[in-house]
């Protein structure tokens, strides 16, 4: 954990503390400050805007009402994003799960969307469409969130092996279809060691 | 390009380093054991340009609107109501838990209404030895009237000495009978009984021992 991360996770634990007391402002500064990473983390599970809200609002909700009970045994990013990642299957087994879709749908982006961003992120989606949920979750918490092995095992309530398997042959599928996907020859078809 | 299993140990390290080192949580000296390998392997090198490009797409903006301001309103709201949020819960809760309740009632009756008629037809219709039979009233006396007594003469000896049948006849034709008011004596009836024309026996019933 790097000095920003030991900031942010400082003024997080700071934020927590005043929601316990029911200081309203301090909900919605770590709501704002999280959401974003929360959509994007969601959007790994599942495609549907109104899904993602009510993900995230449980999610707040629950932090609302447990603020007081953080210990402080992991960062607290780590116990937001647990709860997002529960109340999020949760939501799935509730409205069923939706695969991350193949096609890109023109009206996805956002009006500033730069081409250059469109086609990384149909890069993207196309690769992770190929990945199980589950490791969709993983790339996502390493890749985009920057978490550790340690704290993902936390997050998703599994081993450590697991979720070392779990980033192996998500990568190991993505090395192989993401290159094909940009008109490249896949760089080896075989494991990694 | 060599292959994985050609390449060892180092590009198995490589290959693990990766994630970590572009999030930048890898070490000093790991981020710089990785790029003097990547300097020497065209392989992991292609493999982390392409690791750079993942991160890159990954941890661009999300791509669904989900408007931030709109959902926090809509969870203060929530907030707000915390008794209407309690009170949607509760009735399910309670209907549930009435439900179970009533289905166990429901079957601990059923249970007792079955065990109940299982325990009555599973009464003996015979008596063992060691069961006590039912107690004759003191001072019944048997008797055995004539064949030509006529029903007309029985009842109405019965009726002058104060007496009632009680069980009978019996296969010998003996009728079981008792004093029927609390003034009349049994003895009397008993003497009575044997000096009666048409009576053809009278005796007491001797208490069990």
């Amino acid at each position: 954990m790097n000095e920003a991360d030991i900031d942010a996770d400082a003024t997080d634990r700071m934020l927590l503390q005043r929601m316990s007391a029911g200081d309203r402002a301090a909900l919605a500064v770590l709501y704002r400050s999280y959401h974003g990473r929360l959509c994007r983390f969601l959007s790994r599970l599942t495609r549907r805007p109104d899904v993602i809200e009510e993900v995230i609002n449980d999610c707040f909700w629950i932090a609302w009402q447990k603020a007081g009970t953080f210990h402080g045994d992991s960062r607290v990013s780590t116990w937001i994003i647990g709860i997002a990642y529960r109340c999020g299957l949760k939501a799935l087994r509730q409205h069923g799960d939706e695969p991350v879709e193949e096609d890109m749908q023109e009206d996805r982006f956002p009006a500033h969307c730069p081409d250059e961003d469109r086609e990384l992120r149909d890069w993207l989606a196309k690769g992770l469409s190929r990945l199980s949920a589950d490791q969709r979750v993983v790339v996502e918490l390493v890749y985009g969130l920057g978490h550790t092995l340690d704290d993902v095992a936390v997050i998703m309530q599994c081993p450590v092996g697991t979720v070392k398997a779990r980033l192996f042959h998500a990568r190991v599928k993505l090395r192989n279809t993401l290159p094909a996907l940009a008109g490249e020859p896949p760089i080896r078809k075989e494991s990694m060691p | 390009m060599k292959l994985p299993t050609d390449i060892g140990k180092d590009c198995a390290r490589a290959w693990e380093a990766m994630p970590w080192s572009l999030q930048h949580s890898a070490s000093h000296e790991q981020d710089e054991w990785l790029t003097q390998h990547l300097s020497r392997c065209e392989a992991c090198r292609a493999e982390f340009e392409q690791q750079s490009h993942l991160r890159l797409a990954i941890s661009l903006p999300p791509d669904i609107p989900v408007d931030a301001d709109a959902g926090l309103r809509r969870l203060l709201a929530r907030i707000d109501a915390p008794d209407t949020h309690a009170t949607t819960q509760r009735p399910r809760t309670s209907w549930v838990t009435r439900a179970l309740v009533a289905a166990v009632l429901v079957q601990a009756v059923g249970i007792g209404v079955l065990g109940a008629r299982l325990w009555s037809e599973n009464q003996p219709e015979y008596r063992t030895l060691s069961q006590a039979t039912a107690p004759l009233p003191s001072g019944a006396i048997h008797v055995v009237p004539d064949d030509t007594m006529k029903l007309a003469d029985w009842n109405g000896l019965l009726h002058s000495l104060h007496l009632q049948v009680i069980s009978g006849p019996n296969e010998v034709g003996a009728y079981t009978v008792v004093a029927s008011g609390a003034s009349a004596s049994s003895k009397d009836a008993l003497q009575k009984l044997r000096t009666t024309h048409g009576i053809r026996l009278a005796e007491p019933i001797a208490s069990a021992p």
